[in-house]
């Protein structure tokens, strides 16, 4: 990489440009064009496919649950029996291991699924904001030179390390401690306290794989995507900016409590980039949530995410609707996606032209 | 941008006794949250240290030699569990098939939103597609490919694990390119079309190549991402226990295997974590340990050559 | 920098294309069930051995991606442990067009972590019904200790553990439950993946277990196998005759040898749960292979042949194996309705005959 410079080629001087050379020009001027362009159609292509392919495999399942599909709560993937049907001698008749019955037909709500990948987020985001924040202030304020570099490579390799990873070590390491040291005291705490009795657990039972557990182990997924990016949008404040209320008799604190308010807007960005990405998280929630897709309060009771349902049945899904209810989820689990990024972006683009009229 | 929060201390006002204690208490929270700031950075480093840690206690004992040159031997025969030759093989070819989809289309966008029609009206919805499509989650890349590769063609096959990875790879190696490229000064493109050369030309050998080192960063970044993802591969590329690239001595020497079921180092290390072979899952763990080394050499490497090139 | 990719990638690219272009091998792919997955993948190795120009490959997916595999035609065979239903032979041509045979058996265990007991625990179907239903909640419930007398029992809460994939671990589970207690069929019902109304969800054997294992007053149903090769305790359950039987390879084969009247045409179904006999364990099941009848799919003769070769050769030598790891062997009555089935196997028409056999 140090023969950086040497690579760039001198440019050739064209003295004389001849008229076949311009044309050759023109033309290689338009390929280039062209082929960037159609990579940038291919891009749009991609989501357009994406969309449509899920939206095409999601039909059975949107006509037949339409809307209350989103607002369902109940996922039941097998029919359960009615009235059982009796043969001639009034026997419940049993065929091909299944009970032979007047069927009541499988139940696709995607409501608990929703749920849990909103709370999941959201608790995701109690933990890594305030780290996320606290390690960026760090980075841009007041580490020294020496460790900027080797402090912000690791925390940028912990985005590194695979999903399935952090999923075995929540799996085997976190939800057993969490289990015997964290949630017997939490638990307490929270049926004590009045007003927070309803985050404590209904049954009793502490399991360590809940949705506490995968909000936490979401959230510390999500730290380096979060101090990544507010790391840098802090590093974009105007450095007059902070000499300025420095030069003001402003703490380092004060100074960088300016920082962060003239950047909240980019800040915003990167904390909805950071629940995106906690949204879409699959390997790792699979294995620390419980998988139970039901809408509880407690904190302490399994719950199920979108993506964890996915990871669950996909690959299982042997009939139609079973699949076709699926593939909508990813549909919803990508419209959400998309809504996020949209609020992302526009934040961002709001942070851009607010600090230009600074400048 | 108001400066209304900021409390200004007025030089006069130091003499008074509140003032002073107000800026005493100032300094003192001051002093806390940066012990606040630093404490959370120790605790995300520490963070990191206890999950590879965990890692490296129980995997680094089953890195031996027949995990690299080994392919899986079932329970029961002479030297099972084997290791795991077939998913590195299959998991560098399902990289390389992926970048070579992957990254000319994520870099020909980049340079296309960074070079052309900065703000015209298909450049900023790309942009746009391009950071929606960096958040599409995973599993979803793999429902897609499912449906487009492995169910026409009636197969689980290697292409379909390679597209879905080029899927992710591209709106990074796009947005990243494109960031690189708005980098290099404008004084380069001016210099280059004050001597002539047309925008192909510029583009080609003036900006890209001074651009390169960070366009090299951000592809490896991709690769180092794609390299450990599981989801996408369930659905597309499934697993095998062969190698899918065979040697022997007839011409051409070397067989490569694609469009059957491919295996891949990830999807191993899943099916074998949640199977029922003890001596599998020691392997599961060694695996997700030589992933994990892998991609961080990939960062070291990038960290070497980004800092390489802010000496010069 | 550039130069050096640019080069690379044409080398690695020209090498690849020529690798590509020629090569015609015998290669067979099956998916699905993971409970026979151990058995399957020293099947292939072992015949390997035996015809070395055949490469097979069995992925484990779970039950219902064998399935959704042989139906969409995206594997060769598939591997199931619960024989197809109704709608799915339906949606996959008919029972006309099908052969499903049994490999081996297995049977389900229920694996429970309560502090403080050291013995075995004895369960009734009832108990685990009402268990799963949550109408029993502590150990120490007088419907488990009047079963278990002489056992001190804690009073701790139950966690019931249960399979989140569809599996065929659930549809041997609940359909034995089912048989046991006709509330659990209303509410519950039977099926691969069915809606529990309590308990905590783990993916696969593994997940069952982990549950199980980290928290004390879990219960779980895992698969014979699984819990013996990972040494966990589990305990045993009353048949029919009101004998309490521990799952072994012998009590699971005593219950698959009363089953073989139920076999019938070429798509081999029967129902293992709850089989009379002193000795059967009563949550039991066949685990099955899946082909299509006309194996035109699998895209050539010597494919063809190898997959009938293969399927005769798994359900006959192949067997020696399944003991060695623990499943239960088909009995000989078994046997001779799978050469039946195996007999009508045909290659666009023409039909095949296994290489043993002819």
């Amino acid at each position: 990489m140090t023969q950086l410079a040497a690579e760039i080629p001198p440019p050739a001087p064209p003295a004389d440009i001849s008229i076949r050379q311009r044309t050759q020009f023109l033309s290689s001027d338009l390929i280039l064009r062209w082929v960037t362009a159609g990579s940038a159609v291919i891009v749009i292509l991609m989501l357009s496919s994406l969309i449509f392919v899920l939206a095409q495999a999601a039909l059975p399942s949107i006509k037949a649950f339409g809307f209350s599909f989103l607002v369902g709560s109940e996922w039941r993937p097998n029919s359960l029996p009615g009235d059982p049907m009796l043969d001639a001698k009034g026997h419940v008749v049993i065929e091909d291991g299944e009970v032979v019955t007047k069927m009541i037909p499988p139940a696709f709500g995607a409501l608990p699924v929703i749920w849990g990948t909103a709370v999941s987020s959201i608790l995701s985001l109690i933990v890594a904001v305030p780290l996320s924040l606290g390690a960026a202030i760090f980075l841009v304020r007041a580490a020294s030179r020496v460790l900027i570099g080797p402090v912000s490579f690791l925390i940028e390799f912990l985005a590194a390390i695979p999903s399935i990873a952090y999923g075995l070590w929540g799996l085997f390491v976190l939800c057993p401690f969490l289990q015997a040291h964290v949630e017997p005291g939490l638990n307490g705490f929270f049926e004590h306290v009045p007003g927070l009795r309803w985050l404590s657990s209904t049954s009793g039972a502490l399991t360590g794989r809940d949705m506490f557990a995968g909000g936490l182990v979401l959230g510390i997924m999500i730290i380096p995507i979060i101090t990544a990016i507010s790391r840098d949008v802090l590093r974009q404040v105007p450095r007059a900016q902070i000499e300025g209320t420095v030069a003001l008799g402003a703490t380092w604190w004060e100074s960088c409590r300016e920082m962060l308010t003239f950047s909240r807007s980019g800040l915003f960005g990167a904390i909805m980039l950071g629940m995106a990405r906690a949204a879409g998280e699959t390997m790792a929630i699979t294995m620390v949530i419980g998988n139970n897709n039901q809408i509880k309060s407690s904190l302490f009771a399994p719950a199920q995410t979108m993506s964890s349902l996915l990871a669950n049945e996909f690959a299982e899904a042997s009939t139609e609707i079973h699949r076709a209810a699926l593939v909508e989820v990813a549909l919803v689990l990508l419209l959400m996606s998309l809504a996020f990024n949209v609020v992302a972006r526009y934040l961002v683009v709001g942070k851009q032209s607010r600090s230009a009229a600074a400048h | 941008m108001s400066t209304a929060n900021i409390q200004p201390v007025d030089p006069l006002g130091q003499s008074t006794g509140q003032s002073t204690f107000r800026s005493k208490w100032s300094r003192i929270k001051s002093g806390i949250m940066y012990c606040v700031c630093a404490g959370s950075t120790f605790f995300i480093l520490s963070l990191l240290v206890l999950v590879i840690g965990y890692l490296i206690s129980i995997g680094f004992s089953s890195i031996n030699k027949a995990f690299f040159t080994m392919d899986p031997i079932p329970t029961g025969m002479a030297n099972a569990p084997g290791g795991m030759r077939n998913a590195l093989v299959g998991t560098a070819v399902l990289i390389f098939l992926a970048s070579l989809i992957g990254i000319p289309i994520g870099m020909m966008t980049g340079v296309y939103l960074a070079e052309y029609d900065v703000g015209s009206r298909i450049a900023t919805p790309v942009r746009f597609i391009c950071d929606v499509l960096a958040g599409v989650p995973s599993i979803v890349v793999g429902i897609l490919g499912y449906e487009l590769l492995v169910r026409p063609l009636g197969s689980y096959n290697g292409w379909a694990g390679a597209v879905a990875l080029a899927f992710i790879m591209v709106p990074i190696v796009a947005r990243t390119t494109e960031e690189m490229l708005r980098l290099v000064p404008d004084s380069y493109r001016q210099a280059s079309i004050a001597l002539g050369a047309n925008k192909a030309v510029t583009i080609l050998k003036i900006v890209i190549p001074s651009g390169t080192a960070s366009i090299v960063t951000g592809v490896m970044l991709a690769i180092a991402r794609v390299a450990g993802e599981t989801a996408p591969l369930l659905f597309t590329a499934l697993g095998s226990r062969f190698s899918p690239i065979t040697f022997d001595s007839s011409f051409p020497f070397m067989h490569a295997t694609i469009d059957k079921p491919f295996p891949s180092l990830t999807a191993q290390i899943f099916s074998y974590a949640s199977g029922a072979d003890v001596d599998e899952r020691r392997l599961a763990w060694a695996g997700i340990l030589v992933l994990i080394g892998l991609i961080f050499f990939v960062n070291v490497s990038i960290r070497f050559a980004t800092r390489s090139k802010r000496s010069t | 920098m550039l130069q050096l990719i640019k080069r690379a990638s044409v080398a690695a690219l020209t090498s690849l294309a020529i690798a590509g272009t020629c090569f015609a091998e015998t290669r067979l792919q099956g998916a699905g069930a993971t409970f026979p997955e151990p058995f399957y993948k020293r099947l292939v190795a072992e015949y390997q051995k035996l015809h070395p120009e055949i490469q097979i490959d069995y992925q484990g997916i779970g039950s219902g991606g064998g399935i959704k595999g042989i139906t969409e035609k995206t594997v060769d065979f598939a591997g199931s442990d619960a024989p197809m239903s109704k709608k799915e032979i339906e949606a996959a041509g008919g029972a006309a067009n099908l052969v499903q045979v049994p490999s081996c058996a297995g049977g389900v265990v229920p694996a429970y972590n309560v502090p403080g007991v050291t013995v075995d625990l004895k369960f009734t179907g009832e108990i685990l019904a009402d268990i799963y239903m949550g109408k029993i909640t502590k150990w120490n419930d007088p419907a488990i200790a009047k079963v278990n007398e002489g056992v001190k029992l804690p009073d701790t809460a139950i966690t019931p553990a249960w399979r989140t994939d569809g599996s065929g671990t659930n549809y041997v589970f609940t359909n034995y439950l089912a048989t046991q207690s006709e509330e659990f069929k209303g509410k519950v019902g039977v099926g691969k993946s069915v809606k529990w109304p309590v308990g905590q969800g783990g993916k696969g054997n593994p997940g069952v277990a982990a549950i199980v294992q980290q928290t004390p007053g879990a219960l779980g149903y895992i698969e014979q196998n699984f819990a013996d090769s990972n040494k966990i305790s589990y305990g045993a359950v009353e048949n029919k005759n009101g004998k309490f039987v521990k799952a072994t390879p012998e009590a699971v084969s005593a219950a698959g040898a009363g089953a073989v009247e139920q076999f019938e045409g070429t798509v081999l179904a029967a129902n293992l749960w709850n089989q009379a006999g002193d000795d059967s364990y009563p949550i039991a099941s066949f685990t099955y292979l899946i082909v299509y009848k006309d194996l035109s799919n699998v895209k050539s003769k010597e494919q063809a042949q190898a997959l009938t070769d293969f399927l005769y050769w798994a359900t006959h030598d192949g067997q020696k194996f399944a003991k060695e790891l623990d499943y239960a062997p088909l009995a000989d009555g078994v046997t001779k309705k799978v050469d039946g089935a195996l007999e009508s196997l045909t290659y666009s028409g023409a039909g095949m005959k296994p290489m043993a056999a002819k």
